[in-house]
């Protein structure tokens, strides 16, 4: 059954370094409960809010990603409704309808889709700059039933993107490869860190032919996104072969029993007053353009076709442009001589691998070596020196333990003295190697620890001696059949 | 009689004198008057009028230098408690100060108190006061005017020499009048609004009075000037005191406005019209002219102001600012009681009016239209002021008898006719006394272009030198 999807995604500027209107800091995570306020996202009356000037830029570099109409002047408006979490009951942010001019005027945006490798488009309705709101906490329930509310305002005033699509997305995984392009466009620009707890909130919509659009609030991750939405597609799809009606609803992704749930009725437009906020005059656009412009120098696309067009593989490149600092060290370490598709493997594949064994997070750059490290290895395959199974197999995994270590000492011994001394444990073995190739397979581990013996201390990785071994074993078994 | 100014230049004025006989004024006239709501401690205030004259003894006084200051109580404090005039915040003490606080502590002013005013400047009379309205020192059966009612009647029966009022349409003009004091309301953007709890925050601006136009500059002088983190604060060219002297009045250009003429009574028309004859009589250029967008006035301010005030009033729920004395059962009850309760009738009236304004349906027929209105106006004034001082009464009655209006808002509203119009356009206005009657007192406003402020004191003083008003003071 055809459907559309339409998602609007709601995503910290958690590197704005402010909050939007004062000088609190933009990522209130690492605060004690209500430590990072002050009368402007306290809301306290006389309390005025500035605009900050980064989180305006970061906004347009945003809407310039999503190529969108960029209105002279930007202007902000006041949407008013009572909540505990509201210092002033009335949120900033910026609505068209009523005098406002938000940061874009629509757009279009390409994601990419990694099941398929298309570059998919959809038109981008709106994008506001808004205040978070503080966090509430009901201690006895919901917010009918408990007698007292707790408010953390650490997080009022947090510069806020809400990003506004058409319903132009055509499948619940699609949604999610639009989610993750969008985060980690942002991230290039350097809006956000989209792996803080609460970066990002998604609220979907979905329709399918012959029902309503149903609105799931709340949902907190790309994976949820996903899920979500197809546990609604199902429960529409059911409900309209079964003859039923899809009415016009907002529900509630419960992420732990993986269900939506009905919230309210959107039977009429809620009134929000809104009002342009007397206290700021508007922005204005032009003089901040250029700032913005520099700020997307290099977007994920740019890396990923660049990388392809190298001959890196579809796969390596994105593993490789998923990871922003592995992107940067991946154009550093390019140079005339180095071989791009190797390199792409070693960051993309064997390193970045290597520092999820080890359950390290592959988005910190202290984890990572400098490029120079990684274009030598490459030239160490390149010139014969080593084999790529030694640089994959010792040097990496012990790379990837302590990055910063010195790599001359982390090297094996030349591959070939290796193999050499495999080829001495063959000879000297043969009960082994015969027991080994009529099916006995413990007799490795012992031909594996008798080279290892004869190496001696040394440095080296017994999975390389044991890959080693198989193969120049299974080339010994093939040719006994081949004689046979 | 001396200004504070010319006191503060000859090195007359003594801090601990001064504040001496201000406290036996206070001691005595007060209780009557009711201009304050928080006055400060005596022992407090004694020891700062100590360091003050030693600091003049040693000669190193500053501008405003053990000057008494009294402080409208919807201007923030974070040593006194700042009300607003409402129950809503009996219990509130801001933890920062004013900007034009921070100005005033730096100046070394010692701050005396908080003035009595309207419920969040709502009003024009001083009457909606939560605290008890302030009665007039020239006549205790009058009002003194609002919403500054307490800044004006202090400065009348001398409790200070300085004070701050803000005025959103008229607020500190209409008890200048009503007070025969001075008031200035400055160029939109010329005094940083940070730290004034809001009212109408396009229309507002906070301003200084006094009993002279000298003094009324010199206190402008401290409290303007640009404020980055007030994004509505604007660099202007900043004013020179040495520099004023009274306008000539061959190269003054006056234009009185015809319909705010009309609307006036007798006898304030009569006083008016002796002061500008004079002028004329001594060279000045007067016309009669009129103001096209006049009948609008009014509405179109009060629409913007409850639209404004409707939304900035919204944050007073039962969260942080009831003194816990209010518990309902359900955060949404306690709202809605929190809110019925602590807030005057006239706040109510005005938020109902302003949510109305603002609602879906309406809005263009309202708000919208009032905000182009209002540039109508701004361009209409901003035409006229380009070479031309504009004149008229600052209110077209003398002040009302209490209770005379606080039951008909339409009557009420009208006090400010003549007022409004500088908030709408953003222009400075600057009302002074040109006569006080068995009737109480009767004032002039002077309205220029933006940044026009010098011409206005100018002008100021010129007429001061016509009615011999000056530094006027009653009881």
């Amino acid at each position: 059954m055809k459907m559309k999807i339409g998602l609007e995604v709601h995503v910290q500027l958690t590197r704005a370094g402010t909050k939007l209107f004062c000088g609190c800091d933009s990522d209130y995570r690492v605060y004690a409960t209500n430590e990072n306020v002050c009368p402007v996202c306290l809301g306290l009356p006389g309390a005025l809010p500035v605009p900050s000037k980064k989180a305006v830029i970061l906004a347009l570099a945003a809407a310039m990603i999503f190529n969108c109409r960029i209105p002279d002047a930007i202007v902000f408006t006041r949407k008013h409704y009572f909540y505990p979490d509201l210092p002033k009951n009335y949120q900033i942010t910026q609505y068209e309808k009523a005098g406002g001019a938000p940061v874009c005027l629509g757009g279009e945006f390409e994601y990419l889709d990694p099941d398929t490798w298309e570059w998919r488009k959809v038109r981008i309705r709106r994008l506001n700059l808004e205040e978070d709101p503080g966090r509430s906490v009901y201690p006895e329930g919901s917010i009918v039933t408990s007698r007292h509310v707790l408010v953390d305002y650490n997080r009022s005033g947090v510069p806020l993107l809400e990003i506004v699509t058409e319903p132009d997305i055509p499948s619940p995984r699609a949604a999610r490869a639009f989610v993750e392009y969008l985060l980690l466009s942002l991230e290039y620009i350097g809006a956000v860190n989209p792996r803080l707890e609460g970066a990002f909130r998604v609220d979907a919509n979905i329709s399918l032919e012959g029902g309503e659009r149903v609105e799931i609030k709340n949902i907190g991750s790309t994976y949820e996104v996903e899920k979500a939405l197809l546990y609604e597609y199902k429960r529409q799809k059911l409900l309209l072969e079964n003859g039923g009606q899809v009415k016009r609803e907002t529900r509630h992704w419960d992420a732990v029993r993986r269900v939506t749930k009905p919230l309210r009725h959107k039977e009429e437009e809620e009134e929000y007053l809104y009002m342009p906020d007397p206290d700021l005059p508007p922005v204005l656009t032009r003089p901040l353009i250029s700032e913005a412009k520099e700020r997307l120098v290099t977007l994920p696309r740019h890396v990923f076709e660049w990388m392809t067009s190298k001959g890196v593989s579809r796969e390596v490149a994105w593993s490789i442009v998923q990871v922003q600092h592995a992107a940067q060290l991946y154009k550093e370490a390019l140079t005339s001589g180095t071989d791009p598709r190797l390199l792409a493997r070693f960051i993309g594949v064997d390193y970045k691998g290597a520092l999820k064994d080890l359950q390290k997070d592959v988005h910190d750059p202290g984890n990572w070596p400098e490029p120079a490290v990684f274009r030598k290895l490459v030239e160490y395959v390149q010139t014969g020196a080593y084999p790529l199974e030694a640089i994959t197999g010792i040097v990496i995994p012990k790379l990837a333990v302590n990055p910063q270590v010195n790599l001359e000492s982390i090297l094996p011994e030349k591959a070939s003295n290796v193999e050499e001394v495999i080829r001495i444990v063959i000879k000297e073995n043969r009960k082994a190697v015969n027991d080994y190739l009529s099916g006995r397979r413990k007799a490795l581990d012992y031909l594996v620890g008798q080279v290892i013996r004869k190496v001696g201390k040394k440095a080296i990785d017994p999975r390389t001696v044991r890959e080693l071994l198989i193969k120049i074993l299974t080339g010994e078994r093939e040719r006994r059949e081949r004689n046979s | 009689m001396t200004t504070i100014y010319q006191q503060l230049q000859t090195g007359d004025y003594d801090p601990v004198e001064a504040f001496e006989k201000a406290w036996e004024r206070i001691t005595r006239h007060e209780k009557t008057v009711n201009a304050f709501i928080t006055i400060d401690d005596y022992n407090k205030l004694r020891v700062k009028a100590e360091e003050a004259s030693k600091r003049i003894r040693s000669g190193e006084p500053r501008l405003l230098e053990g000057v008494l200051v009294a402080v409208k109580d919807n201007i923030s404090t974070s040593w006194l408690p700042t009300t607003a005039g409402s129950r809503m915040l009996s219990c509130y003490q801001p933890p920062y100060n004013a900007y034009v606080v921070e100005r005033l502590l730096e100046a070394g002013a010692i701050i005396v108190g908080k003035t009595n005013m309207d419920e969040f400047a709502m009003g024009s009379t001083g009457e909606f006061s939560a605290f008890g309205p302030t009665r007039n020192p020239w006549d205790l059966e009058r009002v003194p005017g609002g919403s500054s009612s307490g800044s004006g009647a202090a400065l009348a029966y001398r409790a200070v020499d300085l004070a701050l009022g803000s005025d959103t349409g008229g607020s500190i003009r209409l008890p200048g009048a009503y007070t025969a004091t001075v008031g200035l309301k400055p160029t939109y953007g010329a005094v940083s609004r940070r730290g004034l709890i809001p009212y109408a925050n396009s229309l507002e601006q906070i301003g200084p009075m006094a009993r002279s136009v000298i003094d009324t500059a010199l206190l402008y002088k401290v409290i303007s000037g640009y404020d980055p983190l007030d994004a509505t604060s604007i660099k202007g060219p900043g004013i020179e005191l040495e520099r004023l002297q009274p306008a000539d009045p061959s190269k003054l250009k006056i234009c009185v406005i015809k319909e705010v003429l009309e609307a006036s009574q007798k006898q304030v028309v009569a006083a008016f019209t002796r002061v500008i004859e004079k002028l004329e009589a001594n060279g000045a250029d007067v016309n009669y002219v009129s103001l096209k967008s006049q009948r609008y006035v009014l509405p179109t301010y009060y629409i913007i102001a409850m639209a404004e005030a409707a939304s900035n009033l919204a944050r007073y729920d039962g969260g942080i600012y009831n003194c816990g004395s209010l518990k309902m059962p359900t955060w949404e009850e306690q709202n809605i009681r929190v809110r019925s309760m602590l807030f005057g009738r006239e706040v109510k009236r005005r938020i109902a009016m302003g949510v109305f304004v603002l609602s879906e349906g309406y809005r263009d027929e309202y708000y919208v239209l009032a905000t182009r209105v209002r540039r109508m106006v701004r361009d209409e004034v901003l035409g006229l002021t380009r070479d031309c001082i504009i004149a008229s009464p600052t209110s077209p009655v003398q002040p009302p008898r209490l209770g005379e209006r606080i039951s008909d808002p339409l009557s009420l509203y009208a006090l400010d006719l003549a007022t409004v119009t500088a908030n709408l356009a953003g222009v400075p206005a600057l009302q002074l006394p040109i006569a006080t009657t068995s009737e109480g007192p009767v004032g002039i406003q002077l309205m220029a272009r933006p940044w026009g402020e010098e011409d206005l004191f100018n002008t100021g003083l010129l007429i001061e030198e016509i009615t011999g008003l000056r530094g006027v003071y009653a009881l």
